[in-house]
């Protein structure tokens, strides 16, 4: 396996690494998008993070896809039927179609925010079509920075 | 290669007339319909759909990172 054909997939934000199986909502917890994982994030307004180097082919006020070089997309979900917040309480800092470097500020949110509202704020980190098998080296527990190794596509 | 599958998809969700609203999020398109059991969850399947959630009158279909530009194309359907 050459170098070329791996993605280090890197965490969008703090929190604590969990299973995606653990996700409340089939589409993630089914991986029926893909297989990753997911992060609860920790307290307080932050920003979220692009996970891989690449450009912006899809954003939405809570959630955008960054696919790199490859074509391979990774899909970050900022907590889960958040779209019904209508972008109330997210910032964006770039625009569709930006190239962006992993670990560039991308949206700026507040988990606590979005847990007063009744949702849950935990982040679903996807990769778009691939094969289960397609991941190695995933966390699945314990304290995650923002910027730390996720899981390894190949 | 015209995409056939806002119109497959559309016609599985019961029709134009059947649609209240739809709209893409990132994998699915999220629909508001007026009667949510005429939706013939085999054709949406069929039509590409990896999964179909129905909780009463609101129906989720996944249809993979290209649901904004499907939910799009139905719109322009309506």
């Amino acid at each position: 396996m050459s170098e070329l054909a791996t993605t280090v997939v890197t965490s969008p934000v703090a929190g604590r690494a969990v299973p995606m199986s653990e996700v409340p909502d089939p589409v993630f917890a089914q991986a029926m998008v893909g297989p990753g994982v997911a992060v609860e994030p920790a307290g307080g307004e932050q920003e979220a993070v692009a996970p891989v180097d690449g450009t912006v082919v899809t954003l939405h006020p809570h959630a955008f896809v960054v696919a790199g070089a490859d074509g391979r997309g990774v899909l970050v979900h900022l907590g889960i039927d958040t779209v019904k917040q209508k972008g109330e309480g997210f910032t964006l800092h770039v625009v569709k179609g930006e190239s962006v470097r992993a670990g560039q500020p991308l949206i700026r949110w507040n988990p606590d925010a979005v847990r007063a509202a009744g949702y849950s704020p935990v982040v679903p980190v996807v990769a778009l079509d691939a094969p289960a098998e397609g991941l190695s080296e995933l966390r699945i527990d314990g304290d995650v920075t923002t910027g730390e190794q996720l899981f390894v596509w190949s | 290669m015209a995409d056939e599958r806002p119109e497959k998809i559309l016609a599985a969700l019961g029709g134009a007339g059947n649609i209240i609203d739809i709209e893409g999020c990132i994998t699915r398109l999220r629909c508001e319909l007026q009667d949510g059991s005429v939706v013939d969850e085999a054709a949406l399947k069929k039509a590409g759909a990896h999964g179909v959630m129905k909780m009463g009158s609101v129906v989720q279909v996944v249809v993979g990172p290209e649901a904004d530009t499907i939910a799009e194309d139905i719109q322009d359907l309506l």
